[in-house]
């Protein structure tokens, strides 16, 4: 895994973003912000996935913490996503708690899937009909496990052994949670892959894979 | 898990990704993942902030704070170290694999212990009374339970043998006192030590005779004796054991 389209644009930026993280660690804070604005666009998809609208303020909370203990940080830019993440996640955990409400509606899947238009051969017709808000929703409509990592494979861009860390699960666990909801929302989507065979009659393909 | 059950095993999903083969060589799971990505990242979900944002200004004055306050050289932490785990998790497995080792070893000498003590108990004749009263109340067991056990089990042997020998010593010593050298022998001997003197041997013999018809009988003079003695101090330490219980249980 971790050379789907997304991971390996995030892995185009982590050379610099590990660069801009070890100036920053070197106080200079011109490199904070680089890496601030090359991360934040995957931290805060993440957080919109768990929080809903709460995720910029969650963000922010997240990045005082991150601009505080920047100094203990040891490892690349992929490591500094991972990172970062793990501190997102305790925080929007923490938002979470003080609110005490549950982040998803539970009848969400059925309505999204009788608003979608019909069937899609390519993935291009699924995107044109799917906008960001609602694909989102989508994710949000998922169990926790399924969304986060789905999210954190996705949006933020870490690999198998790295989205497992910030969850705090093992490695194949967390690709089963992946799996299982981009089965569904492939479901949800009504998406077929380019061979026209339903993607949702797949098995856990990546079980077999041994970690 | 691990399920391949759908239409007989396509090449194209084993196949690794070479370049070039594009999409319809990858996975399924690859293909979603670059479809959400689009859709959540790109195609105006949440882009790259603009440089001098709000929220980046916000962070780079915290991270600026906590520079110039020293926070910076904070030690790191496990959670904190995301180098490439390869050296790291070897170690580590080492480690947690001695520390198994250890803690088994350790353990098991533990169980090993309290199996020996248990086995060398010599209370063992006690068994259910002790078990009753440890259920009782742990902290009495120790203390009650033993003590009219250690006392009680030599009382119980060695009283009686001493005590219906002397009996019949000084049923004996009637007939034999008369007759010369068979005092010299080691048992009367022991009779007339025990008695203080020759001349002492008479008054000794009917004071133990005496006390062992009161007790029913010169043969269970001992047993009788020393058993009861015996059965009084373990009813005083049951009832000892129970009387906190009651009050334990009201309160």
């Amino acid at each position: 895994m971790g050379q789907g389209g997304e991971p390996r644009r995030a892995q185009a930026y982590d050379g610099e973003l590990g660069a801009a993280v070890a100036r920053a660690q070197d106080g200079d804070e011109s490199a904070f912000a680089v890496a601030y604005r090359i991360v934040q666009p995957g931290l805060l998809g993440y957080l919109r996935g768990i929080v809903g609208d709460d995720a910029e303020d969650v963000a922010s909370d997240a990045w005082l913490e991150i601009a505080r203990d920047l100094g203990r940080f040891k490892g690349d830019g992929a490591g500094f996503r991972g990172w970062t993440a793990t501190i997102a996640r305790h925080r929007a955990l923490d938002h979470l708690r003080r609110l005490r409400v549950r982040p998803r509606a539970a009848a969400l899947e059925h309505e999204v899937v009788m608003d979608l238009p019909g069937p899609h051969t390519t993935h291009d017709q699924a995107l044109e009909s799917l906008s960001t808000a609602r694909a989102l929703e989508l994710v949000r409509g998922l169990p926790r496990d399924q969304a986060e990592a789905v999210l954190l494979r996705v949006v933020v861009g870490l690999d198998g052994p790295a989205a497992a860390r910030v969850l705090g699960k093992r490695p194949g666990a967390v690709r089963t949670a992946a799996h299982r909801g981009l089965k569904r929302l492939a479901r949800q989507l009504g998406v077929t892959d380019t061979n026209g065979r339903g993607v949702t009659d797949d098995g856990p393909r990546t079980l077999g894979e041994s970690k | 898990m691990g399920e391949r059950l759908n239409d007989g095993g396509e090449p194209v999903r084993r196949r690794p990704h070479p370049a070039g083969t594009g999409p319809a060589a990858d996975t399924v799971d690859q293909e979603l993942e670059a479809l959400l990505a689009e859709v959540l990242r790109v195609t105006g979900g949440p882009v790259a902030p603009p440089a001098g944002s709000e929220g980046e200004l916000r962070a780079v004055a915290a991270f600026r704070a906590a520079r110039d306050a020293g926070a910076h050289t904070a030690r790191t932490r496990r959670r904190d170290d995301w180098r490439p785990r390869t050296r790291r998790s070897a170690a580590r497995s080492l480690r947690a694999t001695l520390s198994v080792a250890v803690a088994s070893l350790a353990l098991g000498g533990v169980a090993f212990a309290a199996i020996g003590s248990a086995g060398g108990d010599p209370a063992d004749a006690k068994r259910p009374e002790r078990s009753a009263s440890a259920s009782e109340g742990r902290s009495q067991a120790p203390s009650l339970t033993p003590s009219p056990a250690a006392p009680g089990t030599p009382a119980g042997r060695d009283r009686p043998v001493t005590a219906e020998d002397t009996a019949a010593h000084c049923r004996a010593y009637e007939r034999v006192k008369d007759r010369g050298r068979a005092l010299d022998s080691t048992a009367w001997q022991r009779l007339v030590t025990a008695a203080g003197g020759e001349e002492n041997v008479e008054a000794y013999c009917a004071a133990r005779t005496a006390s062992a018809e009161n007790d029913g009988g010169a043969n269970g003079k001992g047993n009788g004796k020393s058993n009861g003695t015996g059965g009084t101090t373990d009813k005083g330490g049951q009832q000892a054991g129970k009387t906190p219980k009651g009050n334990a249980g009201k309160q």
